[in-house]
């Protein structure tokens, strides 16, 4: 009964901003393979390609931004209405730990935007898949992989930062988040990612507890 | 929970400011190295050495030259600037000069080792190499060899059957073993003409894959036994004396002959294909081989049978032996860099500072903490963690710590 | 009677600055107290401690025998807790935050929450924060009362309503907690109201409590004796039994807990003479400030 209850309450938060940003990313990723299309119809495909392969052409790179402000756009309108008068004090009150009531509504932020993510993954993957072989979508996946941890990883930091009670700290997280986030966004040659994507993954994995820090600073009065 | 959560971000405030802090560092201190620009003279039997950006040209010994004296004591590579000025030489050791001669002989090769360590395309255009045409067709096809080799058709993005299986078996035919795991060649049709791809396999055989007529053209090449490749460069040059500069995985640099498919090897030392940059110069008379390395460059002239006639070696600082990079030692126990020069992959590359002399600073901050401990009256014993972290980590560590305060109750 | 709530060497600090040191109170099952104290004596402090959001430097506060940092669900669940300024989940309207919190408790009674809804003009659609503040404050006391808590926790629920709710608020307050046996802690900066609520108070300055009782005892031993000085020299600060003096030139309010035979003899026998000697009759507020002082 709780976690439905936690759940209805995060849903009513987020459900906006997560279908306006799933719909804006699913017309993104449709548009970003109907100039494919387009470029098949007109160069030929053998010249996309062929640039694609030898001269560095990513016809992904608009994607690179798009799950970071999809993580962005989570986490602030999950988190930012919890800290408005301290709102988060209820969340705390309800009859639960904590850390648990904490770690429900994460999951559920991190669930739907993975949901979110696992839409646009799949467009990108299919629709890739008609134009490209194996080898060409695996180099592109391996590039764009990075872009939804770095995803993540903001939707993990801004739960860190809107809750800590202290704006010293605040800018003190901001600083290392945003260039920690730096790492994953890279400009490099398609597939460069490749060595150090599992270990990205896992720092990302770290970050999934952040916000237990800062809570816990909340709670504890720290001004 | 919060004390585990803690300790993450304190990880992840360390590894990043590993990453920013000494790229800043090295951002606001570093001061470029200037290398010199070197070539083998046929006039003087030794290297003149060009440095750019203090304009001065000289050789060996010192003997500093004027730009046009500099230009004349290289007349294969300024052939053109002599001409127009005229004072090109008829001949040269006894061998008649003409414009055709020098110019079909000359060759440029250069070579990184972030090239060498990057990722590879995995699909390749195989040309037509006896269309009949003057200029290369870039194919409709590209192939790649998993299992066996794959036709792969751009516009439908669907195999090409025949073809696939066609070239699968002539492959087969000659003792290839599938998987590729090296495929090199020129993918550009813009080259004189097409030579295929030279290939190794599974086996570490190399192969040489050619498409004439529309029928495979395969040919295993004897290589010498346990010969591994670590990288294959094939070049396009107007003398068409060779296919390719090969690279063994010992670092030593060959030469595959044309039509007669002679593995050669150069006498070229000092060549490391993980941390060097390669040049390659030839002409009629000499191939200057430059090696550039970090911190030194090398310079080998080799006569036209491969032969070393003179080596130079010219070394530098590396900036880590400057004040600069001590003062970075002493600052920061590492750095990591996601990021190479000698890579095109992004990894967490790790790298300790020279020496030890951070630790006084890590000992500095240690007692720094303690004592900002002490007087904040708190027990030192659940602070141990911490003060280990900045002994280990030292301004990292220092900085991360209070960025994530170690305030705990009960 | 048992100790509902149990607060123990309560001290604390911002920084430097000393909210409190040894702080001591209790309050009684079924009791309705009120904690007043001018701005700055810790209210707010005591209330974030009381709740587990804050951790005092040192001390205690047990509610229900449970540290108020470790406090179990189950006790949670005892609680109900009106955060100051009638703060609820605004983005849900009225529908909605009672669906979300009624899977919380398993001894929802949504039935009080909809008779106070049903008094309000809203619609059930609308979202709690396009409504009126006191609407706002019967939401967040409607919640509360469906939540059936043994122990409300108030934090100054006046704040921002107008004397109609204020008197709306109060009033179903003390009925309904009177009738179920409810222990209340409450706070509020306007003390006219809490006359009207609170059985027991508690009355804490910069140096500490300065009466825990309850309000009737309190009204009947606190007093104000007003008199003219014929020498506005005279110091009477000197006297034990003073709690309070305010002294305009000659003119002077006493307070004190003793009686007015007390106040005379002292004034007679140290040859203090004064004229027009009256005892005033006070109100909560005049007597909280009589006690506290107008700084």
């Amino acid at each position: 009964m709780m976690w439905k209850s936690i759940v209805y309450k995060e849903w009513l938060k987020i459900r906006w901003f997560l279908i306006g940003y799933t719909l804006l990313g699913i017309l993104g990723i449709g548009y970003l393979f109907l100039t494919v299309k387009h470029g098949f119809a007109f160069s030929g495909g053998k010249n996309i390609w062929n640039s694609i392969l030898f001269m560095g052409h990513q016809f992904f790179s608009p994607l690179k931004y798009v799950p970071l402000l999809g993580g962005l756009t989570i986490a602030i309108a999950q988190y930012f209405p919890e800290t408005v008068n301290k709102r988060i004090k209820l969340t705390f009150h309800l009859p639960l730990r904590e850390n648990k009531a904490l770690l429900m509504m994460h999951a559920f932020g991190a669930v739907s935007l993975l949901l979110s993510f696992l839409v646009f993954f799949g467009m990108f993957t299919g629709f890739s898949l008609l134009y490209f072989p194996v080898q060409m979508v695996t180099d592109s996946i391996i590039s764009i992989f990075p872009w939804f941890l770095a995803g993540f990883s903001a939707y993990f930091l801004v739960a860190l930062i809107v809750l800590e009670p202290a704006w010293k700290f605040r800018l003190f997280y901001s600083l290392v988040g945003g260039f920690f986030l730096t790492i994953y966004l890279n400009s490099p040659v398609t597939g460069a990612y490749d060595p150090a994507n599992s270990g990205l993954f896992v720092l990302t994995a770290f970050l999934s507890i952040a916000l237990l820090f800062s809570a816990y600073r909340f709670r504890k009065g720290e001004m | 929970m919060e004390k585990i959560s803690r300790y993450l971000l304190v990880f992840i405030a360390i590894l990043t400011l590993a990453i920013i802090l000494p790229k800043l560092y090295w951002m606001a201190f570093e001061k470029p190295v200037r290398k010199p620009f070197i070539l083998y003279s046929c006039i003087n039997d030794d290297f003149m050495i060009h440095r750019i950006s203090e304009k001065t040209w000289e050789d060996t010994q010192g003997k500093q030259y004027t730009r046009e004296e500099y230009e004349q004591k290289l007349p294969m590579m300024f052939e053109k600037q002599l001409i127009t000025s005229g004072s090109m030489p008829d001949s040269i050791k006894g061998i008649a000069l003409d414009m055709r001669t020098i110019s079909k002989a000359k060759s440029f090769f250069r070579l990184k080792a972030s090239e060498i360590d990057a990722p590879v395309p995995g699909l390749y255009p195989l040309f037509e190499s006896q269309s009949g045409r003057a200029k290369l067709d870039l194919p409709e096809d590209f192939f790649r060899i998993t299992w066996r080799i794959d036709f792969i058709e751009a516009a439908t993005n669907k195999v090409l059957e025949e073809k696939s299986q066609l070239f699968s078996a002539a492959l087969f035919q000659n003792g290839f073993s599938f998987p590729a795991i090296k495929i090199s060649g020129i993918s550009t049709p813009r080259k004189s003409a097409d030579e295929g791809y030279f290939i190794v396999d599974s086996k570490d055989q190399l192969f040489h894959l050619k498409m004439i007529k529309g029928n495979p053209y395969v040919k295993k090449i004897e290589v010498p036994e346990g010969l591994k490749f670590r990288h294959i460069s094939c070049v396009d040059f107007k003398n068409k004396d060779f296919y390719a500069y090969l690279f063994s995985d010992k670092n030593v640099i060959y030469i595959l002959t044309q039509d007669d498919y002679q593995l050669i090897k150069w006498p070229v030392e000092g060549f490391d294909a993980s941390n060097c940059d390669l040049k390659i110069f030839g002409d009629l008379f000499n191939y200057t081989v430059v090696v550039e390395a970090e911190d030194h460059i090398k310079a080998i002239a080799l006569n036209p049978d491969y032969q070393v006639v003179k080596t130079y070696t010219e070394t530098w600082k590396l900036k880590e032996e400057l004040t600069e990079g001590k003062i970075f030692a002493l600052l920061f126990p590492a750095q990591v860099s996601m990021t190479s020069d000698n890579s095109k992959f992004i990894r967490f590359y790790f790298s300790l500072s020279e020496g030890f002399n951070w630790i006084f600073l890590n000992i500095l901050l240690m007692a720094f903490h303690f004592l900002w401990l002490f007087r904040r009256k708190v027990k030192v014993k659940n602070h141990l963690t911490d003060l280990g972290i900045v002994a280990i980590c030292g301004i990292f560590g220092f900085i991360a710590i209070h960025f994530f305060p170690n305030k705990f109750f009960d | 009677m048992n100790n509902v709530i149990e607060c123990n060497n309560l001290t604390h600090y911002y920084g430097k600055k000393r909210v409190y040191e040894n702080l001591n109170f209790h309050v009684s099952e079924g009791s309705i107290l009120g904690l007043l104290g001018k701005n700055g004596t810790g209210k707010t402090t005591t209330i974030n401690i009381l709740n587990g959001f804050l951790q005092p430097r040192n001390g205690e506060c047990l509610i229900f025998g449970e540290n108020t940092q470790h406090l179990s669900p189950r006790t949670k669940a005892r609680i109900g807790f009106l955060i100051e300024g009638h703060i609820q989940y605004s983005f849900m309207n009225i529908r909605q935050i009672e669906k979300f919190y009624s899977g919380f408790y398993p001894n929802w009674k949504p039935a009080p929450f909809w008779e106070l809804m049903s008094k309000l003009n809203v619609t059930p659609t609308q979202k709690i924060s396009t409504m009126s503040c006191g609407q706002r404050s019967q939401v967040a006391l409607g919640l509360i009362l469906a939540q059936d808590p043994d122990l409300l926790i108030l934090d100054d629920f006046s704040m921002g309503l107008d004397p109609g709710y204020r008197r709306l608020f109060i009033d179903y307050l003390r009925e309904y907690a009177k009738a179920e046996n409810k222990t209340v802690f409450t706070t509020s900066h306007i003390i006219q109201d809490m006359e009207r609520l609170i059985d027991d108070l508690l009355i804490i300055d910069f140096d500490g409590v300065l009466a825990q009782t309850s309000v009737n005892e309190f009204m009947g031993s606190f007093k104000r004796f007003d008199f003219v000085l014929k020498n506005d020299k005279t110091d009477l600060k000197k006297a034990l039994f003073v709690e309070n003096l305010d002294k305009v030139k000659n003119k002077v309010e006493l307070y004190t807990y003793s009686s007015e035979s007390i106040v005379k003899k002292y004034l007679d026998d140290n040859n203090i003479i004064v004229s027009n000697f009256a005892q005033v009759k006070m109100g909560l507020e005049d007597a909280f400030i009589g006690l506290t002082g107008k700084y």
